[in-house]
């Protein structure tokens, strides 16, 4: 409209005549010029000023909510199978998602904090004194409906990261006293987390919340034009208007926070964690950053012996009771009590800044908070890579996707089932280390971190006794070699002192003669296992090339050496056949009296021989009475569940290029086992 | 929403007075007033369902309710060792979520364990503080949540000042084909939810 005034003056002479026709016209029907004018040409005494910016950089940001918002609208589902589906899609899929979604979001933020710049400023400006105070109330609820979109908003996504948030806020509200539990199954739609949580947390977010804050929002600048602004020194400068000289100030500004949320969204970014499940622990659980000083407010044991509703709902209650009393406390006490508000909102805010930053400390310092957080961003990435994988997300959901995923759920099947024994690349499966009261926990079992690998392979057959030297950690290992060293006659697994050890011991396995036959040998047993993704679509498995063959031809020479003994050297006619008599063929449960007295290497390392040394590790087909690991029954270890870890071990799983767990041996080495024992005899994996 | 500025009938060109003008001024009062309720009464109801229904459907919560609100959990009762480490059980029973139910689903995380004596106890993993997950310390041996960092001993009672209850014990049986038996296979639990926040223990 600016525009079109400021051009009515500047055109030729026959175009301004229609043009000023036009406009009258206009005028006549709806006298838009007086309310252009009363808009445009308010009295700025003191002249145009970057203090006043602030209200308008306001107004300009809820403006981009609305637009992005009513973008992101005609894209979201609200439900609990669709709208982390159809955010994964705006965000990864849509044209400009990415930044629709990156500018609603870091706009959100701005707003937040714009609001407590302008707060923070009519409170030392004395803006709120009479006869402003009516619109200083105004402004607070304004800041309750700011902070209700945000709260509403965080929700939407349905990720791990919104879903466990806000279950803490509306807990929160259940503590209130009376109505608190109607509150909360209000807020919810029901007494626990769902679609109807959704449907309803986006009506509030997107209909009822922001025509509240449209409403308020008018009347704010109503009563704010009414009675002008509080002007800080009018003899700063000439008076002025605030179109042109307020307004461009006013521009620059809102360029600034548009500049600046556009950059946070291009190169910072939204996350989207992983698609919210109730049934999945998550321990990253934080609210957004500018809630944080009221989390680490309600993590003071102090504070909670006082209740939820004390630390929750009372203290901030009386915080913004406080606030609200500031034109009170002026009008009663004068200047005195002005200098009262200021104090207590300086000091409010130092209280914030200290307890956001002890809350951001504490959490970098905090090794399992971390540790959730590496979780939750592999889980996150994995999310995604598997709606953009080559089925897509489900019509049960992205939730799905995860559940059934070995590379999302091994590491905690492992962490769950195995890690009291075993370690994973040093750590329990899931990246952190396992411990018991006197620290870092010593593994008895194998280090399953490379299991059915080359390297694996490899070590087993040239490092047998070090290969499964951690098992000398455990008690039954200790106990069995006090009772040899008394005398007596103990049947156990030592790494140290076995057939296959001191098979292995043979000087010329190492020699250069038999490098290549080493290799092969290494290949047909890496073969044997069969790593790698198997998709269950054919047609999916067709076009699959699997990045973890073997090598076939190597694979052929390795067949030779272990069941021909196509050695060079002394090792020459001794071949793997001779002890493990199924090596090489398929796999087959043979009866404990059909077994050969050695563990089966049929098919080593494989699914299907996982799967059955899990449940039968003491079969005498495995490790017979040597064995010391517990058998997993169905009822302990689901067969889903044992294909999904088994999934996981083999890298059977859709490839992935999320960053995974850091290896962590090295944290273990201070648990090396160091003694080497005397003993009896044979092969070790038992604890596998 | 509001009707207080609604257009009341035209007051500009009034005929000769037929009804005494307080007749009229109540009539549009009133006609104002049900023109604002109505909608108003009915929205507002609408939006009340889910305080509404849940008087009407008796205790409704998490889906299947086999066993008289019983479900039975793929542990059993000889996986668990006295005194041992607390086990996480996931529940898995059909869940209703407004117009869906979802078969076999997760609803739910327990942790089980046998204590001295041979007793088995069962937790709901959901924090009685503000409904974060609880997690098992290994290095403690205790159950803390990560959120606010509430503690929990072994046996479910509160070990610092942060929970304002203890651990919400769940009902469990002993059970062969369903039939309470204390020499039985299965382990049926009775899967609630609790409010949080509160110092007593009540259902949702």
């Amino acid at each position: 409209m600016a525009f079109i005034l400021r051009g009515a003056a500047d055109v030729r002479p026959h175009e301004s005549i229609i043009m000023k026709a036009l406009i009258d016209w206009f005028d006549d029907r709806t006298g838009f010029k007086e309310l252009m004018h009363e808009a445009l040409y308010e009295r700025v005494p003191g002249g145009a000023r970057w203090r006043y910016v602030w209200g308008s950089t306001l107004v300009f940001t809820f403006t981009l909510q609305v637009i992005t918002g009513f973008m992101l609208w005609s894209a979201y589902s609200p439900s609990t199978r669709t709208a982390w589906e159809s955010v994964y899609y705006i965000q990864h899929e849509l044209t400009l998602g990415f930044l629709v979604r990156g500018v609603h979001h870091f706009a959100a933020q701005a707003m937040v904090v714009l609001m407590a710049i302008h707060l923070i400023q009519v409170v030392i400006d004395g803006a709120y004194k009479a006869p402003r105070e009516l619109n200083f109330w105004m402004g607070l609820v304004l800041l309750q409906i700011v902070l209700g979109l945000s709260l509403t908003g965080y929700l939407l996504p349905w990720d791990q990261k919104g879903y466990y948030a806000t279950q803490v806020t509306t807990n929160i509200m259940s503590a209130t006293p009376i109505v608190g539990d109607q509150i909360q199954t209000l807020a919810q739609g029901g007494t626990e987390y769902g679609h109807l949580t959704l449907t309803r947390f986006f009506a509030m977010h997107a209909g009822i919340l922001p025509t509240l804050l449209v409403a308020f929002l008018a009347v704010h600048i109503y009563v704010f034009r009414r009675h002008g602004l509080t002007v800080h020194d009018e003899n700063h400068a000439p008076e002025t208007t605030f179109w042109p000289d307020q307004v461009l100030k006013d521009a620059v500004a809102c360029l600034v926070v548009l500049a600046v949320v556009m950059l946070l969204a291009i190169f910072k970014g939204v996350e989207l964690s992983a698609p919210a499940d109730p049934s999945v622990k998550f321990d990253a659980a934080r609210p957004e950053w500018y809630f944080l000083f009221l989390f680490r407010f309600l993590h003071f044991e102090v504070v909670n012996k006082l209740g939820v509703t004390f630390g929750a709902i009372i203290v901030p209650g009386i915080i913004m009771g406080v606030v609200a009393m500031m034109p009170l406390t002026h009008k009663y006490l004068g200047e005195f009590g002005h200098t009262l508000n200021k104090s207590f909102t300086w000091l409010l805010g130092a209280a914030i800044v200290v307890l956001t930053a002890m809350a951001i400390i504490e959490d970098r310092e905090d090794e399992s908070h971390q540790a959730a957080l590496a979780e939750a961003h592999r889980d996150g990435a994995r999310a995604l890579e598997l709606a953009a994988g080559p089925d897509r997300i489900p019509v049960d959901g992205a939730v799905e996707l995860l559940r059934r995923d070995p590379f999302t759920q091994g590491p905690r099947l492992f962490a769950k089932h195995c890690s009291a024994c075993h370690r994973y690349n040093g750590h329990d499966g899931r990246g952190t280390m396992v411990v018991d009261k006197a620290g870092i926990a010593a593994p008895t079992a194998a280090d399953l971190g490379g299991f059915g690998s080359r390297d694996w392979m490899r070590s087993v057959v040239v490092d047998y006794a070090n290969h499964f030297s951690w098992q000398k950690n455990a008690t039954w290992f200790k106990d069995a070699q006090k009772a040899e060293a008394a005398g007596e006659d103990v049947t156990y697994l030592n790494p140290d002192d076995s057939e296959m050890a001191s098979w292995a011991d043979a000087d010329s396995l190492r020699s250069a003669d038999n490098a290549d036959n080493l290799t092969a040998l290494v290949e047909f047993l890496y073969s044997e296992a069969d790593a790698g993704y198997k998709p269950l679509d054919a047609d999916e498995r067709a076009a699959f090339s699997n990045p973890l063959a073997a090598d076939p031809a190597l694979v052929g020479t390795g067949r030779a050496v272990a069941t021909e003994g196509a050695w060079a050297g002394d090792l020459q006619g001794s071949s793997c056949v001779d002890c493990h008599t199924s090596i090489g063929e398929d796999f087959v449960a043979v009866s404990d009296d059909d077994a050969d007295g050695y563990p089966t290497l049929a098919k080593y390392g494989s699914a299907v021989w996982l799967k059955d040394f899990i449940r039968n590790p003491g079969a005498a087909r495995h490790y017979g009475e040597k064995n010391q690991m517990p058998a997993y029954s169905p009822q302990q270890l689901r067969d889903d569940e044992l294909d999904l870890l088994v999934r996981w071990m083999t890298g059977d799983y859709l490839p992935s290029e999320v960053h995974d767990y850091e290896n962590r041996l090295e944290d273990l080495s201070g648990s090396l086992p160091t003694s080497s024992s005397a003993g009896s005899s044979a092969p070790t994996a038992a604890e596998e | 929403m509001s009707d207080a500025e609604a257009p009341a009938p035209s007051a500009s060109a009034d005929p000769p007075a037929v009804d005494p003008p307080g007749r009229r001024e109540l009539l549009a009062a009133v006609l104002s007033f049900l023109l604002g309720v109505v909608p108003a009464a009915i929205g507002g109801l609408f939006f009340l369902d889910p305080i509404l229904r849940r008087k009407t459907d008796s205790g409704s919560g998490a889906g299947d309710q086999t066993m008289d609100g019983f479900v039975k959990l793929d542990i059993t009762p000889e996986n668990l060792v006295e005194e041992g480490a607390p086990v996480a059980s996931t529940v898995i029973a059909d869940l209703d979520d407004a117009w869906n139910r979802f078969k076999d689903v997760p609803i739910g995380s327990i942790w089980l364990r046998r204590q001295q004596g041979g007793e088995i106890v069962a937790f709901n993993s959901i924090c009685p503080h503000l409904g974060c997950s609880i997690n098992y310390r290994r290095g403690e041996n205790d159950f803390h949540c990560p959120c606010h960092a509430s503690s929990f001993d072994l046996d479910g009672a509160t070990a610092n000042d942060t929970p304002p209850r203890d651990m919400d014990s769940l009902e469990i049986v002993v059970a062969t084909d369903g039939r309470p038996d204390p020499n039985g296979t299965e382990l049926w639990v009775k899967y609630q939810n609790f409010r949080r926040g509160t110092p007593e223990k009540k259902p949702i």
